[in-house]
């Protein structure tokens, strides 16, 4: 991909958060996307046509971070009220609420078959919650780690969580392992490349850090935008290709993957960008900021 | 809802409303034509007519469902009512009464005879009220609340006066006011206009008999005007309540003069002695309201009693209609017109007592003090105490400096001392007192030979840590340590600390009151530390065997792990010499550690340590190039983790420890969180050393030991290092337990020396060696003697020395991957029949190496493979796995820790073959085995050795104490200059 087919002209503006809007996400097939804020709802949206579609009310707190099933039926969201929302997506009605963190949650993710919620609280561990049975008990908790825990991401087989105190831990449910790299700087995000094979992980000095995942090797890191207080998304594009990163300044960056040159930047959002999502197939990015807004991202 | 319909149409088929009526109800009558809703439960169908409209009955014949819900059957069915007996209910008929049976007019009659309050003499319609409240009350019992329980009507009651009350106050007495003061002062003011006329009067008579009279008419006169406007004050007073209001902390009802009443009179006595003045005055100003506290709080609304009165709690609703001021001027305005001036000063001046006023002179001086004077270079600045022992002497200028003692063993021994204590805390010095009363040696801790030298050192010791603090606390501190941990970043974010966290991390801090906890964090990392440890100078310059024990010392110290007592070439050495080197090797180590913080500091040390500063000065220069690390170097560590089992079938994987017991219940000890937290901590220092060291180092490692050794090993190792955090465990274990309770577990090195011996013989002796061990350890630390252990059999010990190792780093690459049997099949097969008992057993063996043969091919599939293989083996049972086939199984050890290692470097793979082949070899002798296994290692593999001695350093340094001629220099020599031709090779 060339640095041309970055998505860099403003498509859409979608507006309708009040405050912040702290995260902002793609569905699975990148038809719509999702984005939640601190006025406690989550909206649905159609990027591409800029039309907000619905609004899903019901936690008592600023909502975090949100995800949804690959077969868009239904969401999953967590925030600072401590528990984890699980909706229909279509009636709006929250299905299951899992209460057990002892803290906000910072990041909720599904699993592949949509089966288990994995949360990533402030309370210093992930918890699974199963959505196929009656219990709002957390199936597993992984508190082996030692601060909040920014990030969660999922594999088939695997839970992969980046937390402030440092580490992005591999939790290995097939071999039972837990495999634990310390970065050494709190880590904000973290987000799996495209094939699977490394962890882009975003850290809070202001570096954003390219891991291989099977030998732990640092492979790259990304440093020019402003990262220092803020939990600020970054992602691979759908190739792979390139990382995107917001920064606190209201830019996004662009760097080549392999050789870590900033290969654009532009002045995106008044205020921090708090997340980036890319496309799964397009040339197209949504970037949420704390100025309330949801900018879509063209070529 | 419209504007999200639109937007539901262009992509998919729209979703169906399901209160759209006309076709949910077409759908329905359809579905009753159908026959669908017949099965349904009579009570859930619906009648309908041919347009699908519920059919109505008719309003006041049942509506839409008539009769049982539109059947004449009941919800048990057409049943008719069962028969019940009355036999057994007889007793629960209710107690009857005469109005049971009486009608209305009978009962008004009836009522006509009992007595009442007629509501033709209901004078302040009471009794209207309280009739109409009742019934009110019981309506309101007959409908339903909306708050279950008892109805608040019935807590609350209206406060009820006495009809004393109701009737002064009808006859315009208010409240607050005394009785009788009107009339009481009209009548004095009568009386005394007419006394003065009379006097008046009667002064023109000189003195005659009215003269007489008024002073005896006039003096009960005075005396009463005074008790009078007392008595105005008194009846402001709230009626009394409480006579005994509760103002001790007692617990409510707890009487503690219960058996000896006659204290309770003295201390009423006393009480009331103190609190007089306060009582009387808060009598005075507060409780004059009936009913309402003074304050702007508003009176119970919307604030629960748990509830903290915020700011906006307070005078939300008060400002409309404020009680207290059109009270007290209600109440103020009587009294104002007859109290005296003194009364007036009473109630301005709450300290004095009513009827006493304040002397306007007293003779009691209030002595005024100057502020002391500030010294020019005081710091207005807080010093946080660290520490609580260090901090409390950091001013004062210490004892004076002694020379040290002649004795140059004494020296070092008060030196040791000294550190330890300005360590460990006071505590330790106490306690080393206590137990060293006997030793001539110890003496100066109770004053003998040399406690003026210890004194000032241990204040300078002292001094040197509250220094330390010092730094700590500007600032100056590593980038590492500087990191914000949660708790620091909660504590500026003004947050809760969650319980977790300020458990975790706090334990090394918390845990100074306890002694043992103390040293036991101690023993482990001391992080930040490490880091700048590969550029000390070299403090033993002039021997070089000592040099080289000081740096396997250092090593141990920060690396972690349990701290040997002494290193392994010292053999020779005395039990007594060993602890004084090592005393000494503490000093040193302090030193070394203080000069990074301070020069100065090094310099004052110089006095009893061998070292220059100048060595000090590179060290520093040094480290300034260190600290900006080029990059940050990932650290990966690998524990055991067990999913859930519902995880795994969530996940639609296999559990991989199906089969297995459940896991041990965790300790929650301190011990536990404090060695496993030190221990990752370290894990994380000890690269980071590394990568400094690479960066910045290009000669031959100072040290020429262990340490380069096993950063030789490291660095051959790449980053990554797998690290085992279950070994904890194990050492808790094998101190806490009995020895039968480590056959459960396979993680413990459960390996036998010689086959002929008893298996659980050389368990018993591993045991004790770890345990003694770790006690020697621990006594050393407190600079306490521990009897060495008797070396039960030399040739034992001799023979199971290097064996220990292996197994212990089979153990320790055991656990990290749950494959029991990954053997090469080569290597396997001869010894296992050479000492084949169990058939079975062998039998596997074959599998085993075309196990191997596909293994490496693909490094994951071999893991999930050996994982497979593990289930199998597992069920076996670890136990008799042990007792069978101990001998072959720590060669399939060696193999198999090989060959992980194998795995993880796939660039030394073409060493492989060689390293297998030499191990196999020579197998029967061990000494050549193990000469050769070092020599195979050389080009790379030497990791496992490295780690394993690490690990259990512990165990190989005593057991080569204890057979001297074990473990000679020279395999080490040669592998720590391999270690400098590799490291050269990759600079």
């Amino acid at each position: 991909m060339s640095v041309s087919d970055l998505p860099k002209k403003e498509s859409n503006i979608l507006k309708g958060h009040e405050g912040a809007v702290l995260a902002a996400r793609f569905n699975s097939d990148g038809n719509y996307c999702l984005s939640c804020g601190k006025d406690r709802t989550i909206r649905l949206w159609n990027p591409h046509r800029g039309i907000h579609i619905k609004t899903y009310k019901s936690h008592g707190r600023e909502v975090r971070d949100v995800h949804v099933t690959s077969d868009n039926s239904k969401l999953c969201s967590g925030g600072g009220d401590r528990q984890i929302f699980y909706w229909d997506v279509a009636s709006g009605r929250v299905i299951r609420k899992f209460r057990g963190h002892d803290g906000g949650v910072n990041a909720v993710k599904f699993n592949e078959y949509s089966s288990v919620v994995v949360s990533a609280g402030y309370d210093q561990s992930l918890r699974a919650w199963d959505c196929r049975s009656q219990s709002t008990e957390p199936i597993q908790v992984i508190d082996s780690f030692t601060d909040s825990v920014m990030s969660v991401c999922l594999t088939k087989t695997e839970i992969i969580g980046g937390s402030v105190d440092g580490t992005v831990r591999t939790f290995d449910i097939r071999i039972g392992r837990e495999l634990s790299d310390d970065l050494g700087q709190p880590v904000n995000c973290i987000s799996m490349s495209n094939d699977g094979n490394c962890i882009l992980a975003s850290c809070l000095d202001s570096t954003i850090r390219l891991l291989d995942r099977s030998s732990a090797e640092l492979l790259q890191e990304y440093k020019g935008h402003t990262c220092k207080s803020y939990k600020l998304d970054c992602c691979l594009t759908n190739t792979d290709a390139h990382v995107i990163g917001g920064s606190e300044d209201g830019s996004i960056f662009f760097w080549d993957l392999v050789d870590a040159s900033v290969v654009s930047s532009f002045q995106a959002h008044s205020a921090v960008v708090t997340s980036v999502s890319y496309h799964p197939k397009d040339n197209c990015m949504i970037s949420s900021s704390v100025d309330s807004t949801i900018r879509v991202w063209k070529t | 809802m419209d504007s999200d319909e639109e937007d539901f149409v262009f992509y998919g088929t729209p979703i169906e409303r399901e209160d759209d009526i006309t076709t949910s109800r077409k759908k329905k009558s359809v579905a009753e034509a159908s026959g669908q809703l017949r099965t349904l439960a009579p009570w859930k169908q619906e009648v309908r007519d041919e347009e699908g409209r519920r059919r109505f009955h008719g309003a006041f014949s049942g509506g839409f469902s008539a009769g049982y819900y539109n059947t004449v059957g009941s919800k048990e069915g057409w049943t008719p009512q069962s028969f019940v007996s009355s036999r057994k209910n007889r007793s629960e008929v209710k107690q009857q009464d005469i109005l049971n049976f009486l009608d209305e007019d009978e009962k008004a009659e009836l009522e006509g005879q009992s007595l009442g309050t007629s509501s033709q003499f209901d004078t302040f319609g009471i009794t209207a009220a309280d009739h109409a409240r009742k019934h009110a009350e019981k309506e309101q019992q007959k409908r339903p609340s909306a708050i279950p329980g008892p109805v608040p009507d019935e807590l609350v009651l209206p406060a009820a006066d006495s009809i004393g009350v109701k009737l002064l106050l009808k006859m315009g007495w208010r409240r607050g006011r005394s009785i009788k003061d009107s009339h009481a002062n009209v009548a004095y003011d009568a009386r005394r206009e007419a006394r003065k006329a009379f006097l008046a009067f009667s002064s023109i008579d000189a003195k005659s008999l009215p003269a007489d009279s008024e002073p005896v008419h006039d003096k009960p006169e005075n005396y009463i005007e005074q008790p009078a406007s007392n008595d105005v004050q008194s009846s402001q007073n709230t009626p009394v309540y409480v006579l005994y209001p509760k103002q001790d902390l007692h617990g409510l009802g707890f009487d503690p003069f219960k058996h000896a009443p006659e204290f309770r009179e003295r201390k009423r006595s006393r009480v009331s002695e103190n609190r007089g003045l306060a009582n009387k005055s808060s009598l005075l100003t507060n409780n004059n309201l009936f009913g309402f506290k003074s304050g702007k709080l508003a009176p119970g609304f919307g604030i629960g009693a748990l509830e903290e009165f915020d700011a906006e709690d307070e005078d939300v609703y008060a400002s409309g209609y404020d009680f207290e001021e059109t009270y007290v001027e209600d109440i103020d305005e009587p009294t104002r017109s007859i109290m005296d001036s003194k009364e007036k000063s009473v109630q301005k001046e709450p300290g004095a007592l009513s009827g006493f006023k304040l002397a306007s002179n007293s003779d009691y001086q209030l002595e005024r003090f100057d502020p002391p004077v500030v010294p020019k270079e005081f710091v207005p600045h807080h010093n946080f105490p660290g520490p609580p022992e260090t901090s409390y002497k950091l001013g004062d200028p210490g004892p004076p400096e002694v020379p040290p003692p002649q004795d140059n063993n004494l020296k070092v021994l008060i030196d040791g001392v000294a550190t330890l204590v300005a360590r460990c805390g006071k505590l330790f010095e106490d306690l080393s007192r206590e137990k060293n009363q006997s030793n001539p040696l110890f003496s100066f801790l109770v004053g003998g030979n040399g406690h003026d030298y210890y004194a000032r050192k241990l204040w300078e010791e002292q001094q040197k840590r509250g220094d330390q603090t010092k730094l700590h606390l500007d600032g100056k501190l590593s980038p590492r340590t500087q990191k914000m941990t949660s708790e620091s970043r909660g504590k500026i974010l003004g947050e809760r600390p969650l319980e977790r966290s300020s458990k975790d991390s706090s334990t090394s801090i918390a845990s100074a009151d306890i002694h043992l906890q103390y040293n036991l964090s101690d023993t482990f990392t001391d992080p930040s530390l490490y880091s700048e440890m590969p550029v000390v100078a070299k403090p033993f310059m002039n021997d070089p065997a000592k040099q080289e024990r000081f740096e396997q010392f250092l090593k141990e110290k920060y690396q972690g792990g349990l701290r040997s007592t002494e290193s392994g070439r010292a053999s020779h050495m005395s039990e007594a010499a060993r602890a004084r080197e090592r005393l000494d090797f503490e000093t040193a180590a302090e030193a070394i550690k203080k000069g990074k913080w301070s020069k100065e500091i090094s310099t004052s040390l110089t006095g009893g340590m061998e070292f220059t500063s100048g060595g000090f000065v590179q060290a520093k220069d040094t480290r300034a190039e260190d600290a900006i690390p080029k990059e940050v170097h990932v650290k990966r560590t690998e524990y055991q983790w067990r999913p859930s089992p519902i995880l795994c079938k969530r996940f639609d994987l296999i559990d991989p420890y199906m089969g297995k017991p459940p896991p041990a219940p965790r300790m929650k000890s301190k011990m536990d969180t404090l060695i496993f937290t030190s221990d990752s901590v370290k894990a994380t220092k000890e690269e980071e050393t590394i990568i400094v060291k690479r960066d910045s180092y290009h000669m031959p490692q100072p040290e020429a030991g262990g340490v380069s050794k096993d950063v030789a090993d490291n660095e051959s190792g790449g980053e990554v290092e797998v690290e085992n955090v279950e070994r904890p465990v194990d050492l808790y274990k094998a101190i806490f337990s009995d020895d039968s309770d480590d056959e459960e577990d396979t993680s413990i090195p459960n390996e036998v020396s010689n086959p002929e011996k008893k298996v659980d013989a050389a368990n018993t002796t591993l045991n004790r060696l770890i345990a003694g061990d770790f006690l020697e350890s621990l006594g050393k630390e407190l600079g306490l003697e521990v009897p060495p252990e008797l070396p039960s059999s030399t040739n034992k010990s001799r023979t199971s020395a290097p064996l220990k190792e292996t197994a212990n780093a089979n153990s320790r690459l055991y656990s990290t991957y749950p494959v029991e049997d990954k053997p090469s099949s080569t290597l396997d097969v001869p010894h296992s029949r050479e000492s084949a008992q169990d058939g079975t057993y062998e039998k596997r063996e074959p599998a085993n190496g075309n196990l191997m043969g596909a293994r490496s091919n693909s490094k994951h599939a071999e893991t999930y493979l050996g994982n497979q293989f593990d289930n199998i083996n597992s069920e076996k049972g670890p136990l008799e796995d042990r007792k069978f086939k101990t001998p072959s199984r720590r060669h399939r050890s060696l193999s198999s820790s090989s060959s992980s290692e194998d795995e993880r470097s796939r660039k030394r793979r073409r060493h492989r073959h060689r390293h297998s082949d030499s191990d196999s070899d020579s197998l029967s002798d061990h000494r050549d085995r193990y000469h050769s296994r070092s020599k195979g290692r050389k080009k790379g593999s030497s990791r496992e050795k490295s780690s394993s001695s690490r690990k259990h350093s512990k165990h190989h340094k005593r057991r080569s104490r204890e057979s001297p001629s074990r473990y000679d220099y020279s395999p080490e020599k040669e592998r720590t200059e391999t270690k400098r031709d590799k490291h050269q090779r990759r600079d």
